[in-house]
């Protein structure tokens, strides 16, 4: 079928498209913490949280193929690094996301050296102990003077209290009061700023010639290692910037105030979330992760009172009210194995198809800036036969 | 002596859960490649409708044969609906699909019995605690060189002991098992001299649900928490187990499994301080990152050419 439009690459019309979308986005931006109430800027916040944890995570196993079940202990690590920052030595949250960006990414360096001679499943296999061992070693009695055991650190966020500055513009200030009164708003803008710096650096990188070596190591990395892409250094360096973005949300969460090794993102529990998130989005696609985390906490904040069975709407009763426990954890499980089938890249592939049947964008000519549609791999497809790269 | 023949029995019984579980894994992994990471998750609901089984008054002996059955038919008709559609594609969405089905298979348990604790004297169950394959009180030990050994680590033992016995019964001089093995060596090669790969891939993952529903039952009879997470670190324990065994050996998964139970109930008993009931899992993750580093076909598993 012949789409009904055709809009070129870097055109006026590619443009107006461009800015309406980003100016929505900055509406909706500057409206859910001026105009929201509080359990939607929670939940806002929840979902750029589960959204940087699966963007970095989409980097390592979408573009990179490389499975990692392990990134609730990256994300875990942000969390206790800000956490004895803060608690042990005191200092101002904020200061600690370098350093947990730093030790998350040391600690993905490391775990990617067995990563070189493991892989596929067998590297799934590894990561998933790293994520099943990661809250029984910070319970471990032998660092519990450092990490509190298993009840946690207490107090481990901002201090806010009447002498903080409030930052008013005219009157109006989105983030919130400082002064203690209204603070959700300023953890939404944190979680904003975190998941914006983890969008360019994917983008930065997907886009470029790294992105290039990165889908080549997944698609058939012996062709990849022939065209000269340092196989050992890129997954190295790829897995430990995805441990280093994913412990950036898992910082924030610290900064709310309490961490404990029990909390459901921090255990096993949490990388299957990413996981679910990434893949629900789109794997191997930049926006993928961002649409999934929305959907993903849209849908569990909706059925999470769907216990009780007048709760739910009364077209949807019959299927859900025997269940005893919120709906939305079969639903994404149901939901990984049917999108397998129909949708292998997510929802944002799925949108790309139904939109290719509309509008056609005609790419640029080859030899201009903007980036021309990658060749098919040869060889043996290992992952995702149908698409090569998904993101044009 | 005493706390030594205690750990020792009491690793072999937690052993041979994980053992069971391996079994699935490695048969499983032996017919089609895939590493099935509901494995855990299909063994816990088989324990499950095993406990309403016991609800409904049948005999726990009964009961657990039914449980088999229904797992069987679990495994079978994941492979046929799923898993094979599916492994056409490419190994990475076998593996999404797995992890959809630990998360599907999870949440099915959590909404039929509920969220909490089994078995729950406050939302109605008649049982007073998880039925037990073998006497379980208090009083029922044997004193062995001064220490007192549970009746039950015994059964178990004894139980996967004759369980093994049978498998390796049905693997080397059954047609089933035949079969079986000519589809781990070569399934091309299977199918042209008129093996129906198809039935041999659905009996295998019927098998390995089966054994584990047997394992769960078991392990739900030793362990005092019966939740949605009893078998998370089980299938990590049993996963160490395959991966030390080799993951296409049967044998070595048992092995395995006794190592691993020994393993780790040894180093937690004797290093508290170091390990204690907290590290156990992190011995669990030494041992599969040190035999896939250094060893990764493992202990009798035979080592795999790739071809470029």
């Amino acid at each position: 079928m012949k789409p009904l439009f055709t809009i070129k690459a870097g055109g006026p019309t590619s443009w107006a498209v461009r800015v309406v979308c980003a100016a929505a986005l900055v509406y909706v931006l500057l409206w859910i913490p001026t105009s929201g109430s509080n359990s939607l800027i929670d939940t806002a916040t929840t979902a750029l949280t589960l959204m940087g944890a699966a963007l970095s995570l989409n980097l390592l196993l979408g573009f990179t193929g490389q499975i990692s079940l392990g990134h609730s202990a990256f994300f875990g690590i942000g969390a206790y690094t800000t956490a004895v920052c803060v608690t042990r030595w005191g200092w101002s949250p904020l200061k600690t996301l370098p350093i947990a960006f730093a030790v998350a990414f040391v600690v993905g360096a490391l775990v990617s050296l067995p990563a070189l001679r493991i892989k596929g499943v067998y590297l799934a296999l590894v990561t998933l102990t790293l994520g099943v061992v990661f809250p029984q070693f910070i319970k471990w009695p032998k660092i519990e003077w450092l990490t509190g055991g298993s009840r946690g650190l207490t107090d481990t966020g901002f201090k806010f209290d009447k002498n903080n500055r409030t930052f008013e513009l005219f009157g109006w200030n989105p983030w919130g009061n400082l002064r203690g009164e209204n603070v959700k708003p300023f953890y939404f803008w944190i979680a904003v700023v975190i998941v914006l710096i983890i969008y360019l650096i994917c983008r930065g990188l997907v886009k470029s010639r790294v992105g290039r070596s990165l889908v080549a190591i997944r698609d058939n990395s012996t062709a990849a290692a022939v065209m000269g892409v340092n196989l050992a250094l890129t997954k190295g360096l790829v897995f430990g910037l995805s441990a280093a973005m994913c412990a950036l949300p898992g910082s924030l969460t610290a900064m709310k105030g309490t961490v404990t090794p029990d909390t459901a993102l921090l255990t096993v529990i949490g990388s299957i979330t990413f996981l679910i998130v990434m893949v629900v989005g789109g794997a191997g696609t930049l926006w993928g992760p961002i649409i999934g985390a929305i959907v993903y906490q849209f849908i569990t904040e909706k059925t999470g009172d769907w216990v009780e069975p007048d709760k739910i709407p009364s077209l949807l009763r019959p299927f859900f009210s025997w269940s005893k426990t919120p709906p939305a954890a079969g639903i994404f499980g149901l939901s990984l194995v049917v999108l397998m089938f129909v949708a292998p890249l997510g929802l944002a592939g799925f949108w790309k198809q139904v939109v290719g049947r509309v509008v056609a964008v005609v790419p640029k000519p080859a030899g201009s800036t903007t980036l021309e549609p990658t060749a098919p791999s040869d060889g043996i497809p290992t992952w995702q036969p149908e698409e090569p790269l998904a993101e044009q | 002596m005493e706390l030594f023949l205690q750990r020792l029995v009491d690793g072999l019984s937690e052993g041979s859960v994980y053992a069971l579980i391996a079994l699935g894994i490695v048969i499983i992994y032996r017919g089609t490649g895939h590493l099935n990471f509901a494995q855990g998750e299909m063994a816990l609901f088989s324990t499950f409708v095993v406990y309403q089984f016991g609800e409904w008054g049948i005999p726990i002996g009964i009961a657990v044969i039914m449980g088999m059955a229904v797992g069987f038919t679990l495994g079978a008709v994941t492979e046929v609906a799923i898993v094979r559609p599916i492994s056409k594609k490419s190994p990475f969405a076998v593996f999404i699909v797995t992890i959809g089905l630990f998360q599907l298979l999870n949440w099915v348990d959590g909404a039929i019995w509920g969220g909490q604790q089994l078995p729950n004297t406050g939302v109605g169950s008649k049982q007073v605690r998880f039925p037990s394959l073998f006497p379980n009180n208090p009083t029922d030990f044997v004193t062995i060189f001064g220490a007192n050994i549970k009746i039950q680590s015994l059964g178990v033992i004894a139980l996967v002991g004759v369980l093994t016995v049978a498998l390796f019964a049905i693997f080397n001089h059954t047609r089933l098992g035949l079969a079986m093995r000519a589809v781990a060596a070569n399934g091309e090669s299977a199918k042209l001299v008129g093996i129906r790969t198809g039935r041999v891939l659905m009996a295998s993952w019927g098998l390995a649900a089966a054994i584990g529903a047997l394992g769960g039952v078991v392990f739900a009879g030793i362990s005092t928490n019966v939740n949605l997470g009893l078998m998370f670190t089980v299938f990590i324990y049993a996963s160490a187990a395959a991966t030390l065994g080799g993951f296409d050996s049967p044998g070595g998964a048992v092995v395995g499994g006794l190592s691993i139970g020994l393993i780790q109930n040894m180093a937690a008993g004797y290093a508290p301080k170091w390990v204690g009931q907290e590290m156990k899992v992190g011995v669990a993750f030494l041992v599969i990152l040190g035999v896939l580093l250094f060893r990764p076909s493992g202990l009798f598993g035979t080592s795999r050419v790739e071809r470029v």
